[in-house]
């Protein structure tokens, strides 16, 4: 993949590297159009697991209940992780504006939902992401769907915020870009540590973002303002 | 089956025409109403089924009350051995999502989430009789005892998607540990079912004048998915004796729970 020569650098300053590059594509290429029976019999798998687990569990699946939940959760699962099928192409292409503008442009308070791959369980919270225009802006909602496709994954914060960020500078070829995610995560509050009131900020800063303080100064203001 | 659910918590106190419900040494005469996701089979989901369960829906009152004598559904052992199959229930739901279970970060991810999954349904472990024997004393007093703002996590029994949020809840006479509702939202539950075996749970162990549970909760199966409604949450409530018979006694209560 190649990237805009501009933030080459400060790509490589910021540690985005090949690995990260490569799970950017490697998941979004892994699924294409889905067949429609692969997808059903997956489905069933999935819900055999879950009959599986609730019974190991101690449950009893034959109690009114609990008679569906094993089809509810696998649907519910096969949702939480719908940004595997998603792609940037798909979303993006006819988003892109030309426009004379080169001043920050930013989108703030995206609430965001995504499921730690480490546990299975959910953590939630706010993205705010930033970039410079060159000469080219884009939907505003299409940041959201960004974020939207990369956290219904399996992930990591840390690697959700880098797919972000390097996505919006692969399509739009800005001067910078910021992203800033502020989350909870469920396996720290539900279980573990136990620590309700934690929460876990990530952040990434590309091109002028990253060279100029002044300019990074001026988003944190405006996105950490409560 | 369709969570509601904005339960405005008056309306759990349904027109049981002249029902009197008084508590009477844990036996309960007015209980006849059951909440919307419940059956009396379901009220001894805590419990293991005994056989007689199968007839209990007519006789809401005795399941209830069955579920303080419960035997463990699941022990520390069983814990152990059922990790393996879990475990391996995870990896098939890892690669029926299209993930690649060998890669670094999802290598151990199905023994994680097996272990997580049992700590979050640990409440089958427990009895209630262990969690409150010791702590029940004898005091002379009548006033109101209220305890607020108890973090409480559960799973949804529908989607297994967690719930978080809030219980009150108090009793008459003797004080009462919050550890009684850790135990019982360990399981994964029905919101309406969670709040009124709390209730039971507590009138059967301490037999107060009455008892009221509020339970303010966020659920995520409908802020993560389906109808994807960030800010709302459900409330369901459970009233018995003295605060379902006494309109002034449940206005104090949630007044001061609301403050």
């Amino acid at each position: 993949m190649l990237l805009p020569e501009g933030l080459t650098s400060s790509f490589k300053n910021r540690g985005l590297d090949q690995r990260a590059r490569m799970e950017y594509h490697h998941v979004s290429a892994k699924n294409g159009v889905a067949d429609e029976n692969q997808n059903a019999e997956k489905l069933s798998h999935i819900e055999k697991a879950y009959t599986t687990i609730l019974s190991e569990l101690g449950e009893d699946v034959k109690r009114e209940g609990l008679l569906r939940t094993p089809l509810r959760a696998a649907k519910a699962m096969q949702f939480l992780t719908k940004g595997y099928k998603e792609t940037i192409q798909d979303i993006l292409n006819d988003a892109i504006f030309d426009e004379n503008h080169e001043e920050m442009v930013i989108v703030k308070d995206i609430d965001l939902f995504s499921l730690c791959e480490h546990h299975l369980v959910p953590f939630f919270g706010k993205a705010h992401i930033a970039y410079l225009p060159n000469k080219k802006v884009v939907g505003l909602s299409k940041l959201a769907r960004i974020v939207e496709i990369y956290s219904r994954r399996l992930q990591v914060q840390e690697r959700l915020t880098k797919q972000i960020a390097s996505a919006i500078a692969e399509a739009l070829e800005p001067a910078g870009v910021a992203v800033v995610i502020e989350a909870v995560h469920m396996c720290m509050v539900m279980r573990g540590v136990q620590k309700m009131n934690a929460s876990t900020v990530t952040s990434v800063m590309l091109g002028s973002f990253n060279d100029n303080a002044e300019t990074r100064k001026e988003f944190l203001a405006l996105t950490m303002q409560k | 089956m369709d969570h509601s659910k904005q339960t405005q918590y008056s309306q759990n106190e349904k027109k049981d025409a002249g029902a009197s419900s008084s508590v009477l040494n844990g036996h309960f005469d007015g209980m006849a109403k059951r909440p919307a996701g419940g059956t009396g089979r379901a009220a001894t989901a805590a419990a293991a089924q005994p056989p007689g369960a199968e007839s209990s829906s007519h006789r809401p009152a005795a399941s209830v009350m069955e579920s303080w004598r419960e035997e463990r559904t699941r022990s520390v052992e069983d814990n152990e051995m059922s990790l393996p199959s879990l475990a391996a229930a995870y990896t098939t739901i890892l690669r029926g999502l299209g993930e690649d279970p060998q890669r670094q970060g999802l290598l151990k991810t199905p023994w994680r989430a097996a272990t997580a999954m049992q700590f979050f349904t640990k409440g089958y472990q427990e009895k209630i009789i262990d969690v409150l024997n010791d702590a029940i004393f004898d005091e002379d007093h009548d006033e109101m005892v209220i305890v607020k703002d108890i973090d409480m996590f559960s799973m949804c029994e529908h989607h297994l998607v967690p719930i978080f949020g809030r219980n009150y809840h108090r009793s008459y006479l003797f004080w009462c540990l919050e550890t009684a509702c850790f135990m019982f939202v360990r399981l994964s539950t029905v919101q309406e079912r969670l709040t009124k075996q709390i209730a039971v749970a507590i009138t059967e162990a301490l037999q107060p004048t009455g008892v009221g549970v509020v339970i303010e909760a966020t659920h995520m199966c409908m802020v993560m998915r389906g109808v994807q409604k960030m800010n709302s949450k459900t409330v369901t409530s459970t009233m018995l004796g003295v605060f379902r018979e006494d309109p002034k006694t449940r206005d104090e209560f949630l007044t001061l729970i609301r403050s």
